[in-house]
């Protein structure tokens, strides 16, 4: 029993930051109908500013606390600039276009991948515990840092719920995600509204990249791996849907918590690819998705 | 007059330029030297002090003099490409370094995935290959051009276990995790040996693949088997650390020892206070009283390089270079199969003193630096050599 509650929890702490990551991801196609592969490089750069920036913070006598939140705030708004200039410069003339969006985020993905090693260095860094200790759910241990760490990613999942079912900006983009034409004809400003659903997604990758940093190790090319599993996290919860990217980031990383456990990783992560190639098969539009 | 004056200039011109080409010529040729390393993710480290350590010792040796061949002066440049440690990306570094930049000399590659990759080209092509990669596969008989110049799980796996079991002589079952790939599966047939040999069970043997930063689960499931060892085999120093320190957090308690282990600052560095203790077979110590200036002057050029100590993987490519030294100038001879065929005649100045290259009995041809195994462990965030086994094979050529 207890063996079965420690893989459930290792399960919702994996897929809390899955879960953040593929929201962005379905978030912009939900909207815009593109493709993003650099999303990966919005959550890389944040990781790697609170990597970079913790040690250097504490250097200057700043608590770990304090250290930690700074870097945190740096992360996410570099990475929001950077998505901001990458929409405004690039990918708002890409909109509704999946053939031209997928070269031009390949080549950001490239561009950014070698330009990160260049400034950050190939190493692995990592961030020091932001709280010690451990606490007993269940007569299962958790560390605090993880479990802080996954109620914060819940948190910013259940924000967004709310957002998008409780706020004018919210329905404006559901409302473009169904059908951007008759939004439009209600008055709907396609192009703002797009402009947000990026900044959002940008947001929640940063995020996503930042609360990753301290419980794992950060690499320049740290985004691709998440890149992957978000996307197949999308694929099977539906394009655009994102309930279904909760869903789906919860279900991978209970095959890897799962797998890992009675199988070995190789096979788990095998499992999910076997997985993502059925329901594409089966179900192409996705457990919940509907187009 | 003009027309004269001007054809007389010309020619002087000429003249000028083609002398200028003839004294290029006379004057220290290069030979490139190919580098096929992990210059991103979990192996930069070892890649990029690597490449530092092949251009240090190209430096050394053109400010003695360069290498002396047939009547001319050669010096070294090394040329690195990053392999991400996958066979991928290694085919990819092979077709440039051999098809684009026709080098004839791979002064280092490291990862057993891409030297395979690197090998099927250069074993066909007459390219001379040193290399560090774990895999006994790529020795023997097969292979005459390649050449391996680190400790291997062969040399170090067993003095290792055998040191760690009469530490620990309670320790009765140990777990074994490796990268999901020809360097991990290499080293797990031997660990297995090795640990069986010394009358240690072995319960579990788990993979994981490259490029994992999650290590949760697989911690969980390490610690849910109950070991009294966890041996983490070929996994890179800072995987080892985030696993460590995964297995400290669900509770588990017991032997410690990373066979690849090359450092302690990678290990810190992700796995912090869940290290200590910890028993590794390819880490070298550079303060005790033995250690030479030349040991703590390259030291320090690799810690400033990447932030670490050096380690035995990247020593490997400083090595390299010098052994090609004094191949060819026993060859006298650039050609790389008649270097090949002295190397195993060969001694030269090593980081760890005089070294030759043998293992003719283990891999059917010499083609194994022969050098000491390091018996290394974590005494809190410090390094600490705890055992040093000179090779017999070496002793004996060189008479002591």
């Amino acid at each position: 029993m207890q063996t079965l509650l420690q893989l459930i929890l290792t399960g919702l702490q994996i897929g809390s930051v899955y879960m953040l990551f593929s929201l962005g991801l379905t978030l912009i196609f939900g909207v815009m109908k593109i493709v993003n592969f650099a999303h990966g490089q919005f959550f890389t750069l944040s990781a790697m500013l609170v990597a970079v920036l913790v040690p250097w913070l504490l250097m200057q006598g700043l608590p770990l606390s304090a250290a930690f939140g700074l870097a945190v705030l740096g992360g996410i708004a570099a990475s929001v600039v950077l998505g901001m200039l990458l929409y405004q410069f690039a990918f708002r003339f890409f909109q509704r276009d999946l053939a031209g969006s997928f070269i031009l985020s390949v080549g950001l993905v490239l561009l950014f991948e070698g330009a990160f090693l260049h400034y950050f260095g190939g190493a692995v860094r990592s961030v020091p515990p932001i709280i010690d200790g451990t606490v007993s759910i269940f007569g299962t241990a958790v560390t605090l840092q993880r479990l802080i760490l996954c109620l914060v990613a819940f948190g910013f999942t259940f924000a967004l719920y709310w957002v998008l079912t409780r706020t004018r900006l919210g329905k404006a983009m559901r409302a473009v995600a169904i059908d951007h034409e008759a939004a439009m004809l209600q008055g709907i400003p396609y192009k703002r509204i797009a402009f947000h659903a990026f900044a959002m997604a940008t947001f929640l990758g940063a995020v996503a990249g930042a609360i990753m940093a301290p419980i794992s190790t950060v690499t320049p090319t740290v985004g691709a791996d998440y890149l992957v599993k978000g996307f197949i996290a999308v694929i099977i919860g539906g394009l655009g849907s994102v309930p279904g990217a909760i869903v789906g980031s919860l279900f991978i990383a209970f095959i890897e918590s799962f797998g890992g456990y009675y199988v070995d990783p190789s096979s788990a992560n095998m499992a999910i690819f076997v997985l993502v190639m059925l329901i594409l098969l089966l179900r192409p539009k996705g457990l919940m998705g509907n187009g | 007059m003009i027309r004269m004056g001007t054809k007389t200039s010309t020619a002087f011109f000429v003249a000028c330029v083609m002398s200028l080409g003839t004294q290029a010529a006379s004057a220290d040729e290069v030979i490139k030297l190919g580098l096929s390393v992990p210059l991103s993710g979990a192996g930069a480290n070892w890649g990029i002090g690597s490449q530092w350590l092949c251009e240090e010792a190209a430096r050394e040796i053109k400010a003695g003099g360069g290498v002396k061949v047939g009547g001319k002066t050669y010096n070294y440049q090394c040329v690195a490409y990053d392999n991400k440690y996958n066979a991928a990306e290694g085919t990819k570094v092979a077709q440039t370094l051999l098809r684009r930049d026709n080098v004839k000399f791979i002064g280092g590659s490291l990862g057993t995935a891409p030297v395979r990759a690197l090998q099927s080209l250069t074993e066909r092509e007459g390219v001379l290959l040193f290399n560090v990669a774990w895999g006994a596969s790529i020795k023997g008989p097969d292979y005459p051009l390649t050449f391996t110049q680190m400790n291997t799980p062969n040399e170090i796996l067993f003095p290792l276990i055998k040191f760690v079991k009469s530490a620990n002589p309670a320790m009765q079952t140990v777990a074994l995790l490796n990268p999901n790939d020809a360097t991990g599966q290499d080293t797990e047939k031997i660990a297995r040996k090795a640990w069986e040999s010394v009358g240690v069970k072995v319960l579990s043997s788990d993979w994981y693949e490259r490029g994992t930063t999650e290590f949760q689960p697989i911690a969980t499931k390490l610690a849910g088997v109950k070991p009294d060892a966890v041996d983490l085999g070929a996994a890179p120093p800072s995987d080892a650390g985030s696993v460590f320190r995964e297995l400290k957090a669900a509770g588990w308690k017991g032997v410690q020892v990373v066979e690849v282990g090359t450092g302690a600052e990678g290990l810190v560095a992700t796995g912090r206070g869940a290290v200590d203790k910890t028993y590794m077979g390819a880490a070298v110590t550079f303060d005790g009283p033995n250690v030479t200036a030349r040991q703590k002057e390259l030291n320090a050029g690799v810690q400033k390089a990447t932030g670490e100590s050096m380690n035995a993987v990247q020593i490997g490519f400083y090595d390299s270079v010098m052994a090609l030294k004094a191949a060819m100038e026993k060859a006298q001879s650039i050609e790389p199969k008649a270097v090949a065929k002295v190397l195993p005649e060969i001694t030269f100045p090593s980081v760890f003193g005089t070294a030759g290259f043998g293992g003719q009995k283990t891999y059917g041809s010499p083609q194994q630096i022969l050098i000491p195994v390091i018996v290394t462990q974590m005494n809190g965030d410090k390094l600490v050599e705890v055992q040093r086994i000179e090779s017999e094979e070496l002793k004996q050529r060189l008479g002591r």
